[in-house]
């Protein structure tokens, strides 16, 4: 009797009694969505903080989380394009899709007809808008509305959550850009072209890619191209995603000095689990660094 | 070839006039490129280089409304066009979460089947698939349906039933050239697969499937007595197939990938055997006979582009005798083993890949025959023009 209690706890506790069941294709969102959702949205990710978002396998195993799902938060901008293949297999008929790009201001939108020839190159403009904290905001109010409209009884309560939540987002947005007021004006390499948003936001100059065209490894060629403009241009570092390869950035910084540093995702690094202290490694990697 | 390309201009004509869409499907061209090299013991065509027709397919795929998507598939093989697929896939707003697959398609038997053979690892269809299912597979036209089961992991229930040319492409040349293939279509097969996935880890995944299939192979009118002018026995002969596969990926980063990948199948049918002399012919009978086939392959993708692998086959059946009715998947007294090894090149992503493959076969004859071993060397390059689906599992 005593045992059949236990497996009966131990199921109702299993049991979720949120009351929006959310999936987020990166652990950027989730972080969002957990900390505006709180104990009323049971909320899970899909691409891991250590891995390319550009490229993720259809799994049953992520079909299965869209599968009773109400809503699924995307970066948009052609970045999951496995997200549709994902939801096909889920089977979920009703799962609505929340493309948080809908507000951002796009960098980067091709401006002429696009090919294979410029590299994996997203014809709606750089997704990777995330690393701008000000577009993050935007993100968040997104998350929002869209929680609101799924379970407006609870309105109020994402409201507070999310101003909460925008309160502490401003502070930081304040102290990240007091402390890389230090990198303005600076020249850094990035691996891939992911890095334009945050740049753009501190006045970061971008020296150069270790890719030679967005989504192309490294060449030798292209390597040496890079090292003649970190001698020439005063750069001190690399900055790259820790899912890249750091072969060809380490060669390069063995030739020039320069030093490489590696980002994580959300979860993509032990202690990195939140937006905030992504953002707070980054801007701290590239301040004491640059 | 002209018929082809009338019907071509005519479905695109009626596409634009139809279309309620302004949104074009996806449309891919994929080329293929092999060179070969027989190496085998007294072959005329040793040491020579085979510079083969180049294939192609040709994808169009696209959603029709929000509930069902379309594909179709085109190939250019050994100088002919055909159609490899064509099908309609209702993917959501069914009962019971079902999805209906329609047209002609590959079969959902085993886990390497439904994968189009410029996406795998290796070059060359497996040993058994080629004796069981025919040289292009398990392709056949019939209905799907597709279930999710209600268990903590992921399992999935497919029932589907079909044509069956596929089973008479394991036995004969054209499924419609011989009498005893004239029933096809009218006594459909019927194909069923359970399916399961399990997340190991963050980086390693296992996907595991039953696979069954039965229906008749043939009809054939039989002379027991061995009296050509005693009345023939209408009989018709059954088959089932029952297989077990397993996908094993372990993928600690983007750049690196390890997978096992085996398949085994077992084959019980009935099969004409013909024995001594009756009154003026040979006596038929029908056996029931039990044979086998196996592939185990191992694949080690390492800096993203570089691919390193081998495979081992087995199968009852001659692989490459000429096709009939007492042949492969009819044959329980010969065998085929092959070894095979390849390096593959992936300079960007899968848009442009290089493959060398090796692959020597055994053969094994129950009556005494002797034949040495065949040894074949094949470069491949396959390129992939347009947008391309995410990889699956």
């Amino acid at each position: 009797m005593k045992k059949l209690l236990i497996v009966f706890m131990m199921l109702v506790s299993s049991l979720s009694f949120a009351n929006v069941k959310a999936v987020t294709t990166l652990t950027i969102i989730h972080d969002l969505v957990k900390n505006i959702g709180k104990d009323k949205v049971d909320v899970v990710y899909l691409c891991r903080g250590n891995q390319d978002p550009h490229f993720l396998e259809v799994m049953p195993s992520y079909m299965l989380k869209l599968r009773n799902a109400d809503l699924v938060f995307e970066i948009g901008l052609d970045l999951e394009k496995w997200l549709p293949q994902l939801i096909d297999g889920s089977r979920n008929t009703s799962i609505q899709v929340i493309d948080l790009s809908q507000e951002i201001e796009k960098k980067e939108v091709p401006t002429t007809k696009m090919d294979a020839r410029y590299g994996d190159v997203h014809p709606y403009g750089n997704p990777h808008y995330y690393l701008d904290p000000l577009d993050v905001k935007i993100m968040a109010k997104e998350i929002f509305d869209a929680l609101s409209t799924q379970d407006p009884g609870n309105a109020d309560y994402y409201e507070k959550n999310y101003n909460d939540y925008i309160k502490q987002l401003d502070a930081k947005i304040a102290e990240w850009a007091t402390k890389m007021t230090k990198a303005k004006g600076k020249p850094i390499v990035f691996f891939h072209s992911t890095w334009i948003y945050f740049a753009d936001q501190y006045g970061i100059k971008t020296a150069g890619f270790v890719e030679p065209k967005p989504g192309i490894p490294p060449t030798p060629s292209h390597n040496a191209e890079v090292i003649n403009l970190i001698k020439k241009g005063g750069v001190k570092l690399i900055v790259m995603e820790n899912y890249y390869s750091d072969s060809a950035p380490n060669q390069i910084a063995r030739i020039t000095g320069v030093k490489v540093i590696k980002v994580p995702g959300v979860y993509g690094m032990e202690e990195i689990d939140s937006y905030f202290k992504m953002m707070d490694y980054i801007v701290d990697q590239v301040t004491n660094n640059i | 070839m002209k018929n082809y390309l009338v019907v071509l201009f005519i479905l695109i004509i009626t596409i634009k006039g139809f279309c309620q869409s302004n949104v074009n499907p996806d449309i891919s061209l994929i080329g293929t490129f092999n060179t070969t090299t027989d190496l085998t013991k007294d072959s005329p065509d040793k040491g020579k280089i085979n510079f083969e027709m180049p294939e192609m397919e040709l994808f169009v795929d696209g959603y029709l409304n929000p509930y069902a998507r379309a594909t179709g598939n085109i190939a250019y093989e050994e100088g002919e066009f055909s159609v490899e697929e064509l099908y309609a896939n209702i993917v959501r707003g069914l009962p019971l979460e079902t999805q209906i697959k329609a047209g002609k398609y590959l079969v959902g038997f085993g886990q390497l089947n439904i994968v189009h053979p410029h996406a795998w690892s290796f070059i060359g269809r497996p040993l058994f698939h080629q004796v069981y299912f025919g040289s292009d597979g398990f392709n056949d036209i019939g209905f799907n349906f597709s279930f999710i089961l209600p268990t903590s992991f992921y399992s999935n229930l497919d029932i589907g039933i079909y044509k069956g040319d596929a089973i008479g492409h394991s036995e004969l040349v054209e499924p419609d050239e011989e009498a005893i293939a004239e029933h096809r279509g009218r006594s459909p097969i019927f194909v069923g697969r359970l399916g399961t996935f399990f997340a190991l880890s963050d980086y390693s995944n296992l996907g595991i499937g039953l696979n069954g299939s039965y229906g008749v192979h043939a009809k054939m009118d039989l002379n027991t007595l061995g009296d050509t002018t005693a009345a023939l026995i209408n009989k018709s002969l059954d088959y089932t197939y029952a297989g077990l596969d397993f996908k094993f990926k372990y993928r600690p980063d983007d750049y690196t990938v390890l997978t096992i990948q085996g398949e085994t199948i077992l084959n019980h049918r009935d099969v004409l055997r013909e024995g001594t002399v009756g009154i003026n012919s040979p006596i038929q009978s029908l056996q029931t006979i039990n044979t086998c086939g196996a592939f185990i392959y191992v694949d080690y993708l390492f800096e993203k582009m570089y691919s390193i692998g081998a495979k081992y086959d087995y199968t009852n059946g001659i692989v490459d005798d000429a096709p009939g009715f007492n042949t492969l998947s009819n044959d329980d007294k010969n065998n085929t083993q092959g070894l095979t090894a390849w390096f593959g090149y992936y300079p960007v992503e899968h848009t442009l890949v290089f493959r060398l493959n090796v692959q020597h076969l055994l053969y094994h004859y129950a009556d005494g025959i002797t034949r040495d071993g065949s040894t074949n060397i094949t470069l491949q390059m396959i390129f992939s023009l347009g947008p391309h689906k995410a990889h699956p599992f």
